[in-house]
């Protein structure tokens, strides 16, 4: 199976790596790798999660991320593809 | 702007919130708010146990489409809030938890009633707050009334540092909340309504499946106009019970492992689910990889991860149920005048089961009574504008089945987590919200036992519920499971509570007028004399049968298809043409 990587922007508020930690663990989504790193906003931070699913699990784990109300965008890093992935999270993939 | 202390805040912005009834019980931690609350217009209802706050708050919720409020102090009363708020997260029910947490400086030192309730509500809550600065108190309060009542409804906790609520601060309600990563869809995008348009217009086996998100949407006139147009039958999920009137010719009642025969076999039997609301639960669709195989799906929902969640969908519609079924309707007009389908032998299969297969039970041989006769004397005598509140368990599924349901939030139970003790704090919250409507909680023996002290808040608050009690002196929906998977072997499952407590005896020492019935001759009697009673509580306790049994039945893990009417008897398929 093809490791995913997704880019996640997230509000930099408390609590918020438990969060994404816990929804992967609740859901039992395996989690291959995740760092957390500031962007240049003080804002938001940025989360690279690696995650070995696609297709249909792929898309319900950025759906279930997406819901997160701390969570802005996500972007999916393809394997071997130049151009990433933007999910189209603003304003239609939300709840 | 005014100066105020953090409580003053709490109480000034909860009013803001447009907050009229709140339930709770105060403690150390959220002390300070409860000074504000003594002179706030806000009426407050002392309950008996935190439980009881977060399911009075459902209740609340359920029938007036507004915002449930519920209080409680840090440590264990913020953790007997955790079953109310997973029950309103399972069932998409909006709640407000307000709960007090030890001081800032005293968090992650395991203080004096210490608990970290927002660690504990995360996987389940829809958002959750800690606020250790009395200046974002408001902030705090507005995000999570519109978090909690827009898009798919949910549960919000707001966790408030004692010492937030001690300080000064400058009150400054927000006139309105943008939140970056929360923007909830309204209307859909229109090429998904022409999609479901002329797919439904295509298909010559079309079911309407319809879940609890119509009621949420308050769409179920809209409903009623699609269903008409179409012609096509129409099935309501234990959640969405009184979504689509049950006189209507075209419902064929619940489906689900206790649905009827019509309801489950037109999800098997379709070529079209038109799914409005609902979430293909496990209880609805049995076996997922026998579930309707030969069905395309139309699945609209305001919640983007439901979508695809469990089935594959062949034409997604997100957005606010309102919108869509409203823009459904003229889309399907247009697409039905090109080309009709011919529904009638649909119909006719599915109306030759729904005659051949209505719901039924057996009476009892040896007098006693029956409870299914019990609740539908109940339904039949109180009528349909009465809100009913049932426990979990044979009573829940026979309040569902032997009750006709016409309107909306009419019929509220824990659906998604099955929480026994949901009945009696949902029906004084739902009494609370529509205090001129008669409404009933029909609670199971076991489930009364679990909560059944905010009677007390009931009979000192002025909130004249009634109670029928289906007592048949057992976890009857677990003895029934031992009957058919256990060989008989009733293993912890009596209650003896024809013998212990004495319902009606206990029901007058909390202020209620406590009734008992036993014999079929006296149930319209019995249920008369409570239905004149207003100005108290009434408990009933209908001593019935304990052998009665819970049918139709898809057995957990089983496929729909093998659908049994009783014991061992599946349906005469041959004699139907399908
Ligand atoms: C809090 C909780 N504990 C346990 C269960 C498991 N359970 C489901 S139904 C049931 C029996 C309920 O008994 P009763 O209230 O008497 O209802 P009956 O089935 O007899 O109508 C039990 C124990 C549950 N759903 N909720
Ligand atoms: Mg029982």
């Amino acid at each position: 199976m093809a490791q995913h990587s997704l880019e996640v922007i997230v509000e930099n508020s408390p609590g918020v790596l438990a969060r994404v930690a816990g929804l992967f663990s609740r859901r039992a989504y395996n989690i291959e790798r995740l760092s957390v790193g500031p962007t240049s906003n003080p804002e938001t931070s940025k989360m690279e999660i690696v995650v070995n699913l696609e297709g249909h699990a792929l898309e319900q784990v950025i759906a279930q991320l997406d819901k997160l109300i701390n969570v802005i965008s996500i972007k999916e890093i393809v394997p071997n593809a130049a151009k990433a992935i933007v999910h189209d999270t603003q304003p239609d993939y939300q709840n | 702007m005014s100066q105020m202390n953090g409580a003053s805040s709490l109480v000034a912005s909860l009013e803001a919130a447009g907050v009229d009834v709140m339930f709770g019980i105060p403690g150390g931690a959220i002390l300070p708010a409860y000074d504000p609350i003594f002179s706030s217009s806000i009426r407050h209802i002392l309950v008996r146990h935190e439980q009881g706050a977060g399911h009075a708050a459902t209740g609340y919720a359920q029938v007036t489409g507004r915002v449930g409020v519920c209080i409680a102090t840090s440590g264990p009363g913020a953790t007997n809030l955790v079953t109310p708020l997973a029950d309103a997260a399972m069932d998409s029910v909006p709640v407000v938890a307000i709960t007090g947490q030890v001081p800032s400086v005293a968090i992650g030192t395991d203080a004096f009633q210490e608990a970290d309730i927002r660690g504990i509500t995360m996987p389940f809550a829809k958002h959750n707050y800690l606020v250790t600065d009395p200046a974002d108190i408001p902030r705090a309060i507005a995000e999570a009334f519109h978090i909690a009542s827009t898009g798919r409804p949910g549960p919000v906790l707001v966790d408030i540092a004692k010492d937030a609520l001690q300080k000064l601060t400058e009150f400054n309600y927000p006139n309105s909340v943008s939140l970056k990563g929360y923007q909830p869809k309204l209307s859909a995008d229109a090429q998904s309504i022409l999609d479901a348009a002329a797919l439904i217009a295509a298909s010559s086996k079309p079911v309407f499946y319809v879940g609890g998100g119509v009621i949420k949407a308050n769409a179920s006139r809209e409903l009623l106009e699609l269903a008409q147009l179409l012609g096509a039958p129409v099935v309501t999920t234990l959640m969405a019970r009184g979504a689509f009137p049950d006189s209507h010719p075209l419902h064929l009642g619940m489906p689900g492992m206790h649905g009827t025969v019509a309801a489950v076999t037109a999800l098997q039997k379709a070529d079209l689910l038109i799914t409005l609301g609902a979430r293909f639960d496990d209880r609805v669709t049995g076996k997922l990889s026998s579930f309707a195989v030969n069905a395309k799906v139309i699945h609209a929902d305001v919640d983007p991860a439901e979508i695809g969640k469990n089935r594959f969908v062949d034409v997604p519609v997100l957005g606010d149920l309102k919108f869509t079924i409203a823009a459904l309707i003229p889309a399907l007009k247009v697409a039905l005048a090109k080309n009709r389908p011919d529904l009638t032998p649909w119909l006719r299969q599915m109306n030759s089961l729904k005659a051949a297969y209505p719901l039924g039970y057996d009476t009892p041989k040896d007098g006693s009574l029956s409870p299914q006769y019990v609740i539908e004397r109940l339904g039949k005598i109180s009528g349909p504008d009465t809100i009913f509140a049932s426990g979990v368990g044979q009573h829940q599924m026979w309040a569902s089945q032997f009750i006709s349901y016409e309107n909306p939030r009419t019929w509220l139970n824990s659906g998604g987590l099955g929480t026994m003790g949901y009945a009696v704090p949902a029906a004084m919250g739902a009494k609370v919200g529509a205090p001129d409507t008669t409404v009933w909680a029909i609670d199971g023996d076991g489930c009364f036992q679990m909560t059944n002290q905010e009677l007390t808040t009931c009979a000192l608050n002025n909130i004249p519920i009634k109670v029928a009690i289906i007592n048949n002196e057992s976890l009857g929906m677990v003895r029934q499971w031992q009957t058919l998977f256990y060989e008989g072997r009733y293993s912890n499952t009596s209650l003896e509570s024809k013998r212990i407590p004495n319902f009606p005896m206990l029901a007058e020492a909390m202020g209620c007028v406590g009734l008992s019935c036993d014999r079929p001759e006296d149930v319209d009697a019995t249920i008369e004399k409570a239905m004149s009673i207003n100005n108290q509580p009434v408990v009933v306790d209908f001593r019935v049968n304990r052998d009665a049994m819970v049918w139709p039945m898809v057995a957990a893990g089983t496929s729909n298809d093998e659908i049994m009417i009783a014991r061992e008897t599946a349906p005469d398929w041959d004699s139907q043409e399908l």
